[in-house]
């Protein structure tokens, strides 16, 4: 996908409901309880945080780019689309940012040094600049190669191979996999900068960048799949085993233990509110939530009617024919409706 | 004992650079140095050596964190396990593994910011320190064109340290500024070093032009006919790209740099033009810390350095295998005038003292919401302490003179009639050097020594993803 694909498929979901700013923070990774919401809301998992380091104004420059091509209407300050860019196909994703969670640097770090490492010693150079300067990734590569006897030329070769088939097997286009070798260095080849893959390509630096998550996901998707035996280990780590935040990780341990909302905020010195997103996380990671907790069935049915009479996942609408309900409770039965999914 | 030999056992080298064992030798025997030794030099064997026999720790204060983390790398590179870097960007984890075996290192590198704070200073007390370095001392004068405040605080902690015995290393000094790390210091009748700064294979010129049009043609003939590896010196991040890609125009193998760009990219930038993937780098003055490569055969100024100190410390990357190299400034008049508010935007305005002031304890909330920024803050929180507002505004006024002066030097570099050599050591209170071969542009230089020999440029496609993997791992 280029960027401007990734901030249309966004668009399409939160269409008339979200703000032009909500697909940004969404791509950026924000972890406030609105972006997180909105990711079981709108099925938007494989966008999460992909690119952390997105500056406002690429994105801004992409909404232009949409607006002056006739897919986005021009000065809304809600996101609207135009009929065309409803119909204009959007390719599918390898991406799967609610999973990998940003993860996928690191284990591309650690390829990163790792295969640098190697490609030195095949070389006879045992002395190199590491190319990934992070000492908790540097300790972590040389535990790794140690283990693996990376000096063997047995275990270099095999080790080259199973990286060559990971990456023929990941779902991903060949112009995506050169660009992520071409980020990666060894003896006397240096890896390539943003600028210099996009030169090369003709295509805008934040694409490149782009491809390269995919590329790594995909890669990722391969990994977990064929476990093969030198790569697995490099996902140590990397796969979250759960989809929570850590602060919502904590109030879900006080919950089970039997604290109140109320009691949990007090215990951990945080907003009502802040505590009230998280019950909206676990929700929404949770078909078996516990809802009744917090509103009667009722109440729960009502809204999910009132979203559906009036196709709307904006809780004033629904708070509007609804006014017995709370705004939480409507943000957690709509978040209920994402997990059944 | 054999210097000699714990050089070779140590770390494999047979003989000693010009200083390193007049310095050494005087650590060794006790006393407090001051060294000043150019770039390149191996200033850090200078307290390397040193803490192979001394007793206890050597603790190193760096004022970047960027330079600290190149002299661990380096230092780990030449094989030297023992080493560990403080510094506040440090995660808590990290951190506190560090706090409980920091006994067990053997070179331990610290911001100075973090080397004041009591805990920190508890700590290093219970290890016990036999050597204190002051690195890039210079940074200590506010004269200076490094100044960091935070610098002066060391003479603070040194009685918490038990005044241990200091050795104060730096590339760049006047006798002024000499006085002040000496007096900063509390260096007690110190052994002081000063190689000549002098550079005798770096031919130094000056070139003047009408516009902007003929600057960039004189720099791309430059490029063109002499060869490199070569540094340009752009001025701004944006003027960086800007020659990058005319030079990536007429085919030259140039990238840009500077510190705008993520930290692997800076690293892929430094790793292609260490391997000659690369023969120019167009960069702000970011580039240059990290860059080790003895063969670098002109740097050009594509705009003025904004001091003295800071235009030697650029030209001298050049030429590190002694061999000639060329520096050039390129020049259009009014150029200066950039540089002017260059030196005085990075000093504390008038309101940002008032704020500051004002702010009390909350002072920190000034930066965050925008208000100061964070240079002006680091410089006003220590005068804060220390004297009144009237007496901080005289300062910030004092300094101000001081950054134009420095200016104004550059100034008279460029409009220099006589020998630029002589010109500069005299700015450092140098004595008056031997002029040597090609000495500058008013001796003379023969530029049939930078004559380049570039093979025609290979105009392969880019490989396959395949290709570049079996380039990479050939087995």
């Amino acid at each position: 996908m280029r960027f401007d694909e990734v901030v249309l498929a966004i668009m399409k979901a939160v269409d008339g409901q979200r703000t032009i700013s909500s697909p940004y923070h969404l791509i950026k990774g924000k972890k406030s309880g609105q972006t997180i919401q909105d990711i079981g809301y709108f099925n938007l998992h494989p966008f999460f945080g992909v690119l952390p380091k997105l500056e406002k104004s690429d994105y801004l420059a992409a909404v232009a780019r949409l607006q002056s091509t006739g897919m986005l209407e021009p000065e809304a300050e809600q996101v609207r689309l135009t009929a065309r860019g409803f119909e204009v196909p959007l390719p599918t994703t390898p991406l799967n940012g609610w999973k990998y969670r940003g993860n996928e640097r690191r284990f591309f770090a650690r390829l990163s040094l790792i295969v640098q490492t190697m490609s030195c010693f095949i070389q006879g150079q045992n002395r190199f600049d590491p190319v990934v300067s992070d000492e908790a990734i540097q300790n972590w590569v040389k535990t790794y190669l140690h283990r693996i006897h990376f000096r063997d030329s047995v275990v270099q070769h095999e080790f080259r191979m199973q990286l060559e088939s990971m990456l023929e097997r990941a779902d991903a286009a060949s112009w995506q996999k050169d660009i992520i070798i071409e980020r990666l260095s060894g003896f006397n080849i240096g890896g390539l900068t943003w600028d210099q893959i996009a030169n090369r390509g003709k295509i805008f630096p934040i694409d490149a960048q782009l491809a390269a998550v995919e590329v790594l996901h995909a890669s990722l998707a391969v990994l977990e799949e064929h476990q093969p035996p030198l790569l697995i280990s490099l996902l140590e780590g990397v796969i979250q085993q759960s989809a929570l935040t850590e602060s919502a990780k904590r109030t879900q341990s006080l919950f089970e233990r039997g604290f109140s909302l109320q009691q949990i905020a007090e215990l951990r010195q945080l907003k009502t509110s802040t505590i009230e997103d998280h019950f909206v996380e676990l929700a929404m990671n949770d078909p078996a939530f516990l809802y009744t907790l917090f509103m009667d069935a009722t109440v729960y049915e009502m809204i999910h009617k009132t979203s559906e009479e009036l196709k709307t996942m904006r809780l004033r609408d629904i708070k509007q024919q609804l006014p017995e309900a709370s705004y939480f409770q409507i943000r957690l039965a709509l978040a209920m409706r994402g997990a059944g999914k | 004992m054999n210097l000699e030999k714990l050089l070779y056992d140590s770390y494999g080298f047979t003989e000693f650079r010009p200083g390193q064992k007049e310095v050494i030798e005087q650590v060794l025997a006790g006393r407090d140095v001051l060294a000043l030794l150019p770039t390149g030099m191996g200033k850090s064997m200078c307290y390397q050596l040193p803490g192979k026999v001394l007793p206890g720790a050597v603790v190193i204060v760096s004022p970047l964190l960027s330079l600290m983390q190149d002299q661990v790398a380096q230092l780990k590179k030449m094989g030297e396990k023992s080493v560990v870097a403080i510094n506040s960007f440090m995660k808590p984890d990290e951190r506190e593994r560090v706090w409980k075996t920091l006994e067990q290192y053997r070179f331990i590198f610290i911001a100075p910011e973090m080397l004041v704070q009591p805990y920190v200073l508890g700590k290093l007390k219970g290890i016990g320190i036999s050597l204190l370095v002051a690195d890039e001392a210079h940074c200590i004068s506010q004269w200076g064109f490094d100044f960091r405040p935070d610098y002066l605080r060391i003479s603070e902690v040194l009685p918490s340290l038990g005044n241990p015995q200091t050795l104060a290393l730096t590339a760049t000094a006047t006798d002024k500024v000499t006085d002040e790390i000496q007096r900063y210091l509390k260096l007690r009748q110190p052994f002081i070093y000063a190689h000549p700064m002098d550079r005798p294979n770096i031919s130094y010129d000056i070139r003047k032009f009408e516009n902007e049009k003929e600057k960039i043609e004189q720099l791309l003939r430059m490029v063109k006919n002499y060869g490199g590896p070569g540094i340009i010196y752009a001025g701004t991040r944006k003027r960086s790209q800007e020659l990058a890609s005319r030079l990536l125009d007429h085919g030259i193998q140039a990238a840009f740099y500077h510190g705008g760009m993520e930290q692997q990219d800076r690293i892929f930038v430094q790793q292609q033009f260490h391997n000659k993937e690369l023969e120019w780098v167009c960069a702000t003055n970011a580039f240059g810390m990290g860059v080790h490569i003895p063969d670098i055969r002109q740097v050009i100024h594509f705009q003025l350095p904004s001091s003295i100190e800071g235009y030697v410390q650029e030209v001298g990357r050049a030429g590190r295998d002694g061999k000639p190299s060329l520096a050039t400034l390129l020049y259009v008049d009014g150029d200066e005038r950039l540089i002017e508010s260059l030196v005085l935007d990075d000093l504390p305005e008038r309101h940002e003292v008032e704020l500051i002031y004002a702010a009390g304890a909350e002072a920190k909330q000034l930066v965050e919401q925008g208000l100061v920024r964070e240079t002006a803050y680091r410089i006003l929180i220590y005068w804060r302490e220390r004297i009144s507002m009237e007496g901080t505004l005289n300062q910030m006024e004092l300094l101000k003179k001081e950054k134009l002066r420095q200016a104004s030097t550059i100034r008279q570099l460029v409009h220099e009639k006589g020998c630029l050599r002589q010109f500069i050591s005299a700015s450092f209170d140098q004595e008056t050097p031997v002029i040597p071969p090609n000495c500058c542009g008013f001796h003379g230089i023969d530029h049939e020594l930078f004559k380049a020999h570039r093979p025609e440029p290979k105009r392969d496609s880019a490989p396959s993803w395949q290709e570049r993997l079996k380039a990479i791992l050939p087995i």
